[in-house]
C-alpha cells in the first residue's frame, strides 16, 4: 500500500507535525514543464512556477491520492493560492481535490504572533490527525522534533564542506539539502553520511565561491548556470538549500510552541522579516567572493532589498550580477555574459587576496 | 479633465486642501505627532487620540493627479527597483526616499510620528520599513491572518452578524494586534484611550455610511447617473480618511442632498444616458479623465466604483457592544472581499446588478501584484452573469506607459461591438 502523504506548497509547512499525525509530506517545486490548466486560472506574472504546477497538478486530478493539500500562510502568493484552490471545489472546476488547509504561521514581530502560531499549529496538527485517524500524543510530537533534529545536525554537517575552502560544487549539494524535508530523517541521515565520507576525500575546489539570494531557488538550475563559469555556489537563500537546516527545534514541555517558534523565525519567504534576511546575507559575505541577486518577472518583496544590498556589497568591492529570468528557465546570452564579467572579476580579487 | 457638476465635490477638494495644509501647520509649528497609515488601517483609533493620519494611498493618488510621479518613478529605477515592484503603495515612499527628484504636492509631507501598516501584501512590510527608515519614525505593523473559512454574501453578514464572517482566532488576534497598537498612541499622544468614545465613533461611523448607502441606492434606480464615478470618489473618500468626524457627516449628507436634488429635477451626469459602466479596481489617478472621455461620444458614463459601494457594505458594524471587536471584524478581511474568490466576484456581480451595468471595465494591474489576482474569477463571474468585461491593462499611478489614445480607443471599439449592440 501507498504511504499516506500530504502535500505543501512551501517548507514552512513543520515536517515534525505531518509526521506525528502520520503522513509523509511532499513539497510543490517549480519546472519548466508548461502549465496550460492552471494558466487558464491563474493570473501571468503573478504565481512562481512552484504554485502554477501544483495547481495543474490539483486540476488535473494528479493530487487526488494525497490526504490532504496544506498551503502556509508565508507567502501571500501560497495565501492565494490556498483561495483559489478552495474556489476551484466549490465552484465545481474540479471535484478530485483532497480538503485543502491553510497554515496559518505568521511571521511579524507582534507580542501576539508566538501564540498565535503555536495555536495554528496546534490546528494542523489536529487537521492532519484527523485525517489520519491517528491522533499523536506531545511525546509523540517529541519525537518526530527529536528525529528531524538528527537530520538538521547531518545537514549542518554537510555545510561544511561548502564553507571555507568548497571541496563540493553547489549543483552537487544543493539537492542532497533539500532533501531533508522529504526523506525520512534516518535516511537522510545514512544518505548525508556517505556523501560526506566521500567529499572528505576531494580535493578543495578552486573558483570564486558565490552567495545566491533573492528569491530563493527551489532547484539547481541556477547553480549550475553560476558554476559553468567557473565559480562555486557555497551558499544560498532560502529552505531549499543552506537555510534546509536551520538550528534545531527545542525539544522542552510544549513541543507545538517549539515548532511554531522555529518555523516562525526560520522559514524563508516573501513574509520573512527584512531584517533577518540582510543579517543572515551579511553574515554570509565574509565567506564568498561575489554575489548573485535572482530577482524573476514574478518577484514583487525580494528587490525591494536590492538596492541596500548593492550599496553594501559595493562598500565592500564585491562583485555582484543581477539576474531578473525565469529560475527555472535557461538564462540569456547577456545574463551569461554578465555572469562571465562577474566571475573573473571575482577571480582577479581572489587572486589579489591569496597573492 | 471634465468640470465638476456639484458643488460638493469641489467643497470636498478645498477641504481636503485646506486639512494638509493645517497638518503641515500642527506638526511643523505646533510639532504635534501625525501618523502615516496604508488605507486599511482604522483611522478612528489615531482620531480618538488626537493624531491626524494621513492615507499612504491618498498621498500616492494626489502625487499621480498632480502628475509627479514619473520623477519619484523614475528615481526609483534608477536606485535599482525593478519595474515588477508596486508602485501604487511605494510612490508615497519614493516621494520621501527620493525627495530631490520631483515636487510633491502641497509642500510635501512632514516627517510622521508613527507609521501603520497591515501587512496584507507581502512587500507592504518592505515598502513601510524602508520608508520608515528614510524618515527616521517608528513603525507599527499589524499582521495579517489569512482567512480559512468563507462564507457567501459577505455584504450581508457584516452589518449585524460580522462574528460569523470572522473567525474567533482571527478576531481575537485582531482585537489584540489593536489594543497594542493603542496602548502605543496612548504613548505617543499622551492621552488616555476611551472604549465609551470608541463606541460612539462607529456609531457616527455607521450614520455616515448609512448616507452612501442612500446614496448608492439613487444612483443604482435613478433613471440616469445623477453623479459621475470621480466625483462620487472625491466626497466618499474626503470624508472616509476622516470617517465619523462632524465634518465627514456633514458634506456626506450634503452630497447627499445634492445627488436627491439632481435625481428629483431629473438631472443626469451624462444626459442622454446609454450605457452604464462599472470600474473593477482601484482609481486611474494619473488620468482621471479617462472616466468622462465617452459620455460625449458614447452616452457612456461610469457609474460604478468600489470606493462608494464599500462604504456601507464594508464598514458598517452594527451591534457595538464591543466596539474593538466590531472595529477589528471591520478590518480583518479587506483585501479578500475586495480581489479574491469567492468574495470579490460575487459581490461585483451583486452590484453590476444593482446598478444594472451594462459593461466592465476590469483593471489588470501592471506592478500591483497582489491585487492583480482573483481578476480572472472576477472577469469570468461577470460574464458569465451577461455583463460584458474589458480588461484594462494599467498601472494606477505610473503613467509613463499608459497610451491613453490606445485604451480610449480599445474602449470606443468594446462599447460599439459588445456593449451598444
Amino acid at each position: 500500500m501507498k504511504e499516506p502523504f500530504v502535500v505543501a506548497s512551501w517548507p514552512s509547512v513543520p515536517v515534525e507535525i505531518v509526521r506525528a499525525a502520520g503522513f509523509r509530506a511532499v513539497f510543490a517545486r517549480g519546472a519548466c514543464a508548461p502549465t496550460p490548466t492552471a494558466d487558464q486560472h491563474l493570473e501571468p506574472g503573478v504565481f512562481p512556477r512552484r504554485l502554477r504546477h501544483l495547481v495543474e497538478h490539483a486540476l488535473t486530478g494528479r493530487l487526488s491520492d494525497a490526504a490532504r493539500i496544506v498551503i502556509p500562510r508565508t507567502s501571500d502568493t501560497d495565501y492565494k493560492c490556498f483561495l483559489y484552490l478552495r474556489e476551484f471545489v466549490r465552484s465545481g472546476v474540479t471535484s478530485a481535490l483532497p480538503p485543502v488547509i491553510l497554515f496559518d504561521l505568521l511571521q511579524s514581530g507582534g507580542a501576539q504572533i508566538g501564540g498565535y502560531d503555536a495555536a495554528r499549529a496546534h490546528a494542523l496538527l489536529d487537521a492532519l490527525a484527523s485525517a489520519s485517524g491517528r491522533k499523536p500524543s506531545a511525546d509523540d510530537l517529541r519525537q518526530e522534533i527529536v528525529r528531524a533534529n538528527g537530520a538538521r545536525s547531518a545537514a549542518r554537517r554537510l555545510v561544511v564542506f561548502r564553507r571555507i575552502v568548497p571541496r563540493v560544487t553547489g549543483t552537487e549539494l544543493f539537492p542532497l539539502l533539500a532533501a531533508f524535508w522529504e526523506l525520512e530523517p534516518e535516511r537522510y541521515v545514512a544518505a548525508v553520511n556517505g556523501a560526506a565520507r566521500a567529499f572528505a576525500k576531494r580535493p578543495a575546489l578552486s573558483g570564486p565561491r558565490v552567495l545566491l539570494t533573492g528569491v530563493p531557488v527551489d532547484g539547481p538550475e541556477l547553480h549550475q548556470a553560476i558554476e559553468s563559469h567557473g565559480a562555486i555556489v557555497v551558499a544560498e537563500i532560502g529552505p531549499w538549500g543552506s537555510g534546509a537546516a536551520g538550528d534545531d527545534v527545542r525539544v522542552d514541555d510544549d513541543p507545538i510552541r517549539a515548532v511554531a517558534d522555529k518555523y516562525r523565525a526560520d522559514a524563508v519567504g516573501a513574509r520573512t522579516p527584512a531584517a533577518s534576511l540582510r543579517r543572515w546575507s551579511e553574515r554570509m559575505l565574509d565567506d564568498v567572493d561575489a554575489v548573485v541577486v535572482s530577482l524573476p518577472p514574478e518577484d514583487a518583496v525580494f528587490g525591494w532589498d536590492y538596492p541596500a544590498l548593492r550599496d553594501m556589497l559595493q562598500a565592500r568591492g564585491m562583485p555582484h550580477v543581477c539576474l531578473r529570468s525565469d529560475q527555472d528557465q535557461a538564462l540569456t546570452p547577456d545574463e551569461h555574459a554578465r555572469l562571465e564579467v562577474m566571475v573573473s572579476a571575482a577571480s582577479t580579487l581572489q587572486e589579489a587576496r591569496h597573492g | 479633465m471634465a468640470d465638476k457638476q456639484l458643488d460638493t465635490t469641489t467643497a470636498a477638494s478645498a477641504f481636503q486642501k485646506q486639512w494638509f495644509a493645517d497638518l503641515r501647520r500642527r506638526v511643523f509649528d505646533e510639532r504635534q505627532p501625525y501618523a502615516l497609515l496604508q488605507a486599511d488601517v482604522p483611522f478612528e483609533l489615531f482620531d480618538l487620540l488626537e493624531i491626524p493620519a494621513v492615507s499612504n494611498q491618498w498621498w500616492a493618488s494626489i502625487i499621480a493627479a498632480k502628475r509627479q510621479a514619473p520623477q519619484f518613478l523614475g528615481a526609483m529605477d534608477a536606485d535599482g527597483l525593478h519595474c515588477g515592484l508596486c508602485r501604487y503603495c511605494s510612490l508615497g515612499f519614493a516621494s520621501t526616499r527620493y525627495a530631490d527628484a520631483g515636487e510633491p504636492p502641497w509642500g510635501g509631507l512632514p516627517t510622521p510620528r508613527l507609521l501603520c501598516a497591515r501587512l496584507t501584501c507581502d512587500c507592504i512590510h518592505r515598502v513601510f520599513e524602508l520608508w520608515a527608515e528614510a524618515f527616521g519614525a517608528e513603525l507599527f505593523e499589524i499582521d495579517h491572518p489569512g482567512a480559512g473559512e468563507l462564507p457567501e454574501r459577505w455584504w450581508e453578514l457584516g452589518r449585524r452578524q460580522w462574528r460569523e464572517l470572522v473567525e474567533p482566532h482571527r478576531l481575537a488576534f485582531l482585537v489584540s494586534t489593536l489594543e497594542s497598537l493603542v496602548e502605543r498612541l496612548e504613548a505617543i499622544s499622551g492621552r488616555a484611550f476611551d472604549r465609551n468614545a470608541l463606541r460612539d465613533r462607529l456609531e457616527l461611523v455607521n450614520q455616515q455610511e448609512e448616507v452612501f448607502d442612500d446614496v448608492r441606492q439613487l444612483i443604482a434606480t435613478a433613471p440616469e447617473c445623477p453623479v459621475r464615478m470621480t466625483e462620487q470618489i472625491t466626497n466618499v473618500m474626503a470624508t472616509q480618511w476622516v470617517r465619523g468626524s462632524d465634518w465627514a457627516i456633514a458634506h456626506a449628507r450634503a452630497f447627499r442632498d445634492e445627488v436627491q436634488q439632481r435625481v428629483d429635477a431629473g438631472v443626469a451626469a451624462c444626459p442622454g444616458e446609454r450605457a452604464r459602466l462599472m470600474w473593477v479596481g482601484a482609481g486611474l489617478w494619473h488620468d482621471t479623465g479617462f472616466y468622462t472621455a465617452f459620455e460625449s461620444s458614447h452616452r457612456a458614463v461610469f457609474v460604478w466604483s468600489m470606493y462608494l459601494a464599500f462604504g456601507p457594505d464594508g464598514y458598517i458594524r452594527y451591534g457595538l457592544d464591543d466596539p474593538m471587536a466590531a472595529l477589528a471584524s471591520r478590518t480583518a478581511s479587506f483585501n479578500e472581499y475586495l480581489h479574491n474568490p469567492p468574495w470579490a466576484a460575487e459581490w461585483l456581480v451583486h452590484q453590476a446588478r444593482a446598478h444594472r451595468i451594462d459593461g466592465a471595465l476590469v483593471l489588470r494591474p501592471r506592478s500591483m501584484k497582489p491585487a492583480a489576482t482573483g481578476r480572472l474569477f472576477i472577469e469570468r463571474a461577470l460574464e458569465d452573469a451577461g455583463i460584458p468585461v474589458l480588461p484594462i491593462e494599467a498601472d494606477v499611478v505610473d503613467g509613463r506607459e499608459w497610451d491613453a489614445d490606445a485604451a480610449r480607443a480599445d474602449v470606443r471599439s468594446f462599447l460599439e461591438t459588445r456593449v451598444l449592440q
